[in-house]
């Protein structure tokens, strides 16, 4: 029995892997296309949002056949919550790498309007954020959990940034308001990017420290905590 | 919050061996307590000596203390008659004596010199409604005990129990040999019942402790290892033998 739970567990864990893998390659992707300008690698990055959406359903089913045959309690079902929430965290940054291709196509022909602003610095960092969630994951690592939850604000500071300059841009230069919308929306892209990283290194320490640590930041900002409500 | 049992320093020893090892905690009153624990965890012992039924097993004996209402239940006058018509119990195996189901019921109470026929009549229904068997057997109260089902006999042990009018229900593995029906029922029942009574129920099963019990305290060699809150028992164990044991990684 025990010997069986531990292999669903770790089939489970090696799913989850296998679609942070896709996923990572689907940012990589977008993430290098947006700095290079080189389109080509944009290709290929919708596809692979079948095979991660495929993940999605088959982690979910595994998830739902463990809590029905095995009823997990404590860690065992900690580990469950977080993969639900991560699965679901990982497959909206699939849909998000394909729409940051998206606009980096769209946005092509003014690369250096793209270099002018701090983009590519917000870019990396989310980058980043995103793959050190997925290896806090994969370790069980807290200190690289904590960095990346760390790491959000600075991602929303570029993002309030560039919103001020690309607006300024399109009050100056108003043949250049369409490439500032479209880059406007692939900066909220790249924010929702580093939101969801944040929100899988919060799953992380749930799992590992039993501590609920989402939306701490916003509670300590209004007084209140999670205990307000009865 | 009022405490029905005081456990003071308790060691329990069987001869010379020792089952029972400095156990220390409070029962709150109309609550559900979950014992759980691997076999020979002493869980069950624990148990009986809250009714002093260890005593009926020679070589037994114990150090410490267990107050009831604040008062020794192991002091050497204290009534055991009184104690255990105070807190009843119920097995295991279902026992329904060779009796009717009313007879079954009224048992005890006889026993203890009430005749009352209509006082009975009262108390059967009460008591019958109480443990959840009623509305299955009100039409034939003159059948016999016997041949009502696994679960039913089970109900009806619990039954006559309540009929006692006690303060405080024992439940040793109640459930053990009964289908997840009549474990649910029996489940209802005691959720219903510790308003006006303090329920302990050993347990194997641990997702019962998980459904049922308020608070839960793992027993492991002898030793009392962690009590707490249902909901923090099963989420977020102190101790790492809590966590092997609801894991099921030993045990």
């Amino acid at each position: 029995m025990q010997d069986n739970f531990n292999q669903q567990i770790e089939n489970l864990k090696i799913n989850l892997i296998k679609m942070a893998s896709l996923v990572d390659e689907q940012a990589e992707k977008a993430f290098t296309a947006l700095e290079t300008g080189n389109v080509e690698l944009c290709r290929g990055i919708k596809a692979k949002e079948l095979e991660v959406n495929i993940y999605d359903n088959l982690i979910q089913t595994q998830c739902e056949n463990i809590l029905a045959l095995f009823q997990p309690v404590a860690v065992d079902l900690r580990f469950i919550i977080s993969v639900m929430m991560i699965n679901n965290q990982l497959e909206r940054c699939g849909d998000i790498a394909v729409n940051i291709a998206q606009r980096v196509k769209k946005t092509n022909e003014h690369h250096s309007l793209i270099a002018e602003t701090q983009i590519l610095e917000m870019g990396k960092q989310a980058r980043e954020m995103l793959k050190n969630a997925i290896d806090s994951f994969i370790n069980n690592n807290i200190d690289l959990a904590n960095k990346v939850i760390d790491s959000d604000e600075s991602v929303d500071k570029f993002n309030k940034q560039i919103f001020k300059a690309l607006v300024l841009k399109m009050q100056n230069e108003t043949q250049l308001i369409e490439p500032c919308a479209h880059l406007i929306v692939l900066t909220r892209h790249i924010e929702r990017l580093a939101d969801h990283a944040t929100n899988i290194a919060e799953n992380l320490v749930f799992y590992v420290n039993a501590r609920i640590i989402a939306h701490k930041k916003k509670f300590e900002k209004w007084g209140v905590s999670d205990q307000t409500i009865d | 919050m009022k405490t029905k049992f005081h456990i003071k320093d308790l060691d329990l020893f069987f001869k010379e061996e020792k089952v029972l090892k400095q156990i220390n905690f409070e029962i709150p009153a109309n609550k559900i307590l979950g014992i759980i624990g691997p076999s020979g965890s002493g869980k069950t012992t624990f148990l009986r000596a809250l009714n002093r039924m260890n005593d009926l097993e020679d070589g037994t004996r114990i150090e410490g203390n267990i107050l009831l209402d604040e008062e020794d239940i192991y002091k050497p006058d204290y009534d055991v008659v009184a104690l255990r018509k105070k807190v009843g119990m119920v097995f295991a195996m279902p026992v329904p004596l060779p009796m009717s189901i009313y007879e079954n019921v009224v048992y005890g109470v006889r026993l203890s010199g009430v005749n009352d026929s209509k006082l009975l009549d009262e108390l059967v229904e009460k008591s019958l409604t109480a443990s959840y068997l009623w509305d299955e057997v009100k039409d034939r109260l003159k059948t016999s005990g016997m041949r009502l089902s696994g679960g039913q006999q089970q109900r009806l042990c619990l039954a006559r129990v309540l009929a006692m009018e006690p303060e405080v229900i024992l439940l040793d593995e109640p459930c053990s040999g009964l289908d997840p029906i009549s474990t649910a029922k029996i489940e209802d029942a005691l959720t219903v019942l510790k308003k006006d009574y303090t329920i302990i129920l050993v347990t194997n099963n641990t997702k019962q402790a998980a459904r049922v019990a308020d608070n839960t305290a793992f027993f492991l060699m002898g030793e009392l290892i962690e009590i707490g809150s249902t909901g923090q028992i099963f989420t977020t164990p102190n101790r790492i033998e809590t966590n092997d044991y609801i894991t099921g990684r030993f045990g």
